[in-house]
């Protein structure tokens, strides 16, 4: 290894590097918060999902559309195809063990993954997003409108969703499905819809998060199975039900691990998992309920 | 299991008699018409598309069998998906030689994958032919394991190579690499430290990024801190598109080399180019995505035994390096079966292997030469440098050799 | 309960008739892929002490899978000061370090619940593998640990591949047995306890702590031992021989084979090797459906089989085989139970 003076723009250059990688598990992180706080599964073909949504952003720019043309039908498309796997797949074992139906979804992130080399190859795709890589001075540091973009993109899908939960009459039906589905039922609400409704939205963050990070990482089949495993450590960091706590999980996570890798000699790139998996699990004994996770409260 | 325990040892009775040089009697994979092969590859998981490189193979077989086989006998391929986990690949190798009862095990895919076999088939006495990996001790450690044999130019000489070129062209080069921290990228970086000889001060930083890094971002811009003018890329796939791409953010100009594995004409395009535009890198097999080719025969050839004789095929596997690198290795392999004789033996077929004396393959670069010795077992040591410019390679310079 | 008892016990022998005669009907080869089944089976065994009986999640297992093989593997190659210790044997310690590191995830493990020891254990998946890499010098990073080729010892006259297979299932039919008289006495009624509602097992007296830990712990050891046996049948330990997805396929034959259903998990096992190595044939039925024509050799086919032969099988069986196993005598004993 080799010992570097430590200098303050490489510092911040790590920082942003860090905040924006944290961006990035945040966007994927935000999709499994949001089907884990509505239907309590924890939904591992998140990431083939969002690269699949991507794959179809992919092919309609490819057919001449530009990105904002493609972007709502996409979002469409991605809307209704998780409405749809919870119609087909997952309503019919509502009531089964909640191991069933995580191995349901485990079962379809290995046939999107399939599905997607056998449509578009496993070769990674360049995918222009809608962010210049041009990069801009802050200070002395080039930071990229790219980077920028991801981290505000983030950003803005929190305050939507605090939105349309707390203002909507659809939002607030959602909530109230999720957390007492016999009440629901009663004051009309149709709970079974609800559920759809929950994968449709995560389904459509997945797609958004894909589409932003696809220009960084490449587009390929695998591209959100790294990503995946950091998204999940950033939503148990947040608390596994808060949207906020999955953007400052997410970003927290980048920022610690970059910093970590880069200045701790001995964690180096190979102990960051590791490392990431020891701050989780200290968090999580001193808070079991994450960041910003409510504990609930044993009754007898 | 009575008749098993028989037929075990029979087999092995017509080995110590075939390796006596009798007349073979019975010879594991070599019936009167048929002469099995296998590989083990991936065909799932995160490395899936390497294994079009048995596909490839596949495809150049059937052709050879359309023309009446090699001695008359038709080759049997069999490749089986170990989706790139050692262990399901030694039960793969397993299978082959237990179960289909391959002459030969080939061309199986990634270099912990065949470690993890090569002991059992050198014990078994079961050739395991042109390893496709570039880890230096197939070739070099024949003397511990006589049935293994390599087949591209080995990782560390390419490093090598690269050093060579710095230090002879470069002005006062301060040198910083990027590595995959595993076998692979530090067989590179140690090619890399040889070559540099006296000249190891240049070297001013080396960063490994491990493969379940998201994105290697953090790595480069360790690398600019160092204020290096040249930058050795020797990652994999997807992490040198990033490390492109992270030069390109940083605003950071350096002499780029890339090594071989992650410099295919396809991902080259889709980096930014400003970052990418002089890039040099090393070239031995043709790339069908390569305007260079388009009109190339061998490449043509390439294209229609795939559209003929390969299963599955659309446009895009046209222009898939891993088809090409697989019917490159294939034709070495019919070369090597027809040396071994009318009537081959596990023997007889390694012995071919370790006397290989190839010219002409047709898809390689042009005029390299495929060569081999019992003491010098690296097959394929010619290559040439390339720049990238205009969207595409070009080779410069003369054939060098990277025999180690 | 006397019938029931019965019946067990006589399937225990119809079992051990089978395995004792198997190996004369299937081919050499075929002897070493039911042995690797066994030992798929011999973890998911643990899994299910675990998941099935204390209702704790695990993700994880495969790590201890590869404490297990790792120790094995140092054990026979480096020894301990020089001398090296028989494969054979390094298999009740790869059990008894694995249940160790077991007993000590069990421990934080108590404050966290139900999904969030599944993703923490799941981290532990994704975790370990940088381990080895790590500590290369004494794990051999990614190069690995070449073994020995497993012999058959004293002298006995039989293929390796037999040998691997009696090896593994004998430690199997003694696990099951293990595990059997484990979830049949005190401790598996606490731990169904515990499962049902903790807060009832805890006012009724059933130290909760002590049981979940140890549930982790006894899990772990047969995790350990699976583990073991895997390096040996391989003849080698790389980061890779234990990936991430190994984990996530014993959860899936545990699911498959029925939480609590001890002999279930053979249909488990066999389900996960299947699918991983014979995808071939399953795209042969498959393509006995209406247009459909699946080339198993094309990249990303075999993963879509995978996918789709769980989620049929998880939507048919949302209980496992063990679930039907249920349905289809639990009439049966049933009536038993009444007429006694």
């Amino acid at each position: 290894m080799f010992l570097y003076a430590f200098t303050w723009t490489e510092f911040a250059q790590q920082v942003a590097a860090g905040i924006r990688e944290g961006a990035i598990y945040a966007g994927l992180a935000l999709a499994i918060v949001i089907i884990y706080r509505f239907t309590r599964v924890i939904n591992f073909a998140q990431g083939e999902m969002a690269t699949f949504t991507t794959f179809i952003a992919w092919s309609l720019m490819n057919h001449g559309l530009s990105f904002w043309t493609a972007f709502p039908l996409v979002l469409a498309i991605a809307f209704a195809g998780g409405v749809a796997i919870e119609r087909v797949v997952i309503r019919p074992v509502e009531n089964a063990p909640v191991l069933t139906i995580v191995i349901i979804t485990l079962g379809l992130a290995l046939l999107l993954n399939g599905l997607m080399s056998v449509i578009w190859g496993g070769a990674n795709r360049q995918f222009d997003g809608p962010f210049s890589t041009r990069t801009i001075d802050v200070g002395s540091v080039p930071v990229s409108v790219q980077d920028i973009g991801i981290v505000a993109v983030s950003v803005a899908l929190v305050v939507l969703l605090a939105l349309f939960f707390r203002f909507t009459k659809l939002g607030l039906a959602l909530r109230a499905a999720a957390v007492n589905p016999e009440s629901s039922r009663l004051v009309g609400i149709r709970v079974g819809w609800m559920l759809a409704l929950g994968w449709g939205i995560a389904a459509v963050l997945g797609a958004v998060a894909g589409m932003m990070i696809a220009p960084v990482v490449f587009l390929d089949p695998n591209m959100m199975q790294t990503i995946l495993l950091y998204a999940f450590a950033a939503a148990v960091l947040g608390g596994l039900e808060s949207p906020i706590g999955a953007v400052v999980g997410g970003i927290l996570l980048g920022v610690t691990i970059t910093l970590l890798g880069r200045y701790v000699g001995f964690i180096g790139s190979t102990l960051k998992l590791p490392a990431a998996l020891v701050l989780i699990l200290v968090l999580l004994l001193a808070r079991p309920g994450g960041l910003f996770g409510r504990v609930a409260v044993r009754r007898v | 299991m009575g008749a098993r325990v028989l037929f075990v040892c029979g087999c092995i009775a017509a080995l110590a008699v075939t390796s006596a040089g009798a007349r073979p009697v019975v010879t594991p994979g070599v019936s009167a018409d048929e002469i099995q092969l296998g590989s083990s590859v991936p065909l799932s998981g995160e490395a899936a598309i390497a294994g079009n490189v048995a596909r490839g193979i596949e495809a150049y077989f059937k052709y050879v069998n359309d023309k009446g086989g090699v001695f008359g006998r038709k080759i049997a391929y069999t490749y089986l998906d170990d989706g790139y986990d050692p262990g399901r690949a030694v039960n793969n190798t397993i299978r082959l030689v237990q179960q289909e009862q391959v002459l030969a095990v080939f061309s199986s895919l990634g270099t912990s994958n065949n470690l993890a076999v090569r002991k059992l088939l050198n014990d078994a006495k079961v050739p395991q032919l042109y390893v496709s990996s570039g880890a230096t001790t197939f070739g070099r450690d024949y003397k511990k394991y006589p049935w293994t044999i390599g087949y591209i130019p080995p990782y560390s000489e390419e490093g090598e190579l690269y050093a060579r070129y710095v230090v002879k062209n470069v002005k006062k080069p301060k040198i910083a690499v990027l590595y995959q921290n595993d076998d692979y990228g530090r067989d590179l970086l140690g090619g890399l430290k040889r070559g540099l000889g006296s000249n190891a001060k240049s070297l001013v930083a080396s960063v490994g990024y491990d493969p379940t890094s998201a994105d290697v971002q953090p790595q480069v811009t360790q690398l600019k801190a160092s204020k290096a003018n040249v930058l050795m890329i020797f990652a994999f796939g997807k992490f040198s598109l990033q490390a492109f791409n992270a030069v390109s953010r940083l605003a950071w100009k350096p002499q780029i080399f890339v090594n071989d594995v992650s410099s295919a004409s396809a991902l080259m395009a889709i980096v930014p180019q400003n970052a990418a535009k002089g890039s040099i890198s090393i070239v031995f097999g043709k790339d069908p995505a390569a305007p260079l080719w388009r009109n190339d025969k061998g490449i043509k050839l390439f294209q229609s035994i795939l559209k003929k004789y390969g299963s599955s095929i659309n446009a895009r596997d046209l222009k898939d390096g891993y088809f090409t690198a697989g019917m490159a290795t294939a034709y070495t392999m019919v070369d090597t079966l027809k040396r071994a004789g009318r009537n081959p033996t596990r023997q007889s077929v390694m012995n071919a292997a370790s006397h290989l004396n190839e010219k002409g393959n047709p898809f390689v670069l042009p005029g390299i030469v495929l060569h081999t010795t019992p003491s010098s077992r690296f097959p394929l040591t010619q290559v040439r440098l390339q720049r990238w410019s205009n969207n595409a390679w070009h080779p410069f310079g003369k054939l060098i050799s990277a025999k180690p | 309960m006397r019938a029931r008892l019965w019946l067990e016990l006589a399937g225990f022998a119809v079992l051990t008739a089978i395995v004792a005669g198997l190996p004369r009907y299937v081919s050499d080869f075929r002897a070493r892929e039911l042995a690797i089944v066994g030992m798929y089976f011999i973890a998911l065994l643990g899994l299910s002490i675990l998941t099935g009986y204390s209702g704790q999640i695990s993700l994880g297992h495969g790590a201890f899978m590869a404490i297990g093989g790792y120790t094995t593997a140092v054990l026979s190659i480096d020894g301990v000061y020089g001398h090296q210790i028989r494969d054979l044997w390094t298999i009740p310690i790869a059990g008894v370090i694995a249940g160790m590191a077991g007993l000590l995830v069990g421990v934080p493990a108590l404050r966290l619940s139900g999904l969030y020891l599944a993703l923490i254990t799941f981290g532990i998946a994704v975790s370990f593998p940088q381990l080895p890499k790590k500590f290369d010098h004494f794990l051999g990073g990614t190069t690995g640990k070449i073994l020995n080729l497993a012999e058959p010892p004293f002298g006995l006259r039989t293929t390796t591949n037999n040998w691997i297979y009696y090896l593994t299932w004998g430690i199997a039919l003694v696990l099951l047995l293990a595990a059997w008289l484990l979830v049949r006495g005190k401790a598996g009624r606490a731990l169904k306890a515990i499962r049902d509602s903790e807060v009832a097992a805890a006012s009724s007296g059933i130290n909760l702590a002590t049981y979940k830990t140890l549930a982790f712990g006894i899990s772990a050891f047969y995790a350990g031992v699976a583990g073991s046996l895997y390096a040996i049948a391989n003849a080698y330990v790389n980061p890779d021989v234990f990936p991430i997805i190994l984990s996530v396929y014993l959860v899936v034959g545990l699911a498959v084979g029925g939480l609590d259903s001890l002999v279930g998990l053979i249909a488990g096992a066999g389900l996960i090797y299947f699918l991983q190595n014979h995808a071939d044939t399953v795209a042969r039925w498959i393509n006995h459906l209406p247009a459909l024509n699946l080339d198993p050799k094309q990249p990303g086919i075999p993963s879509m089989i995978f996918g789709a032969v769980l989620i049929v099988v998880m939507l048919l069986l949302p209980t496992g085989a063990g679930g039907l196993l249920r349905r289809v005598f639990g009439p049966l004993t049933s009536r038993l139970y009444t007429r006694s």
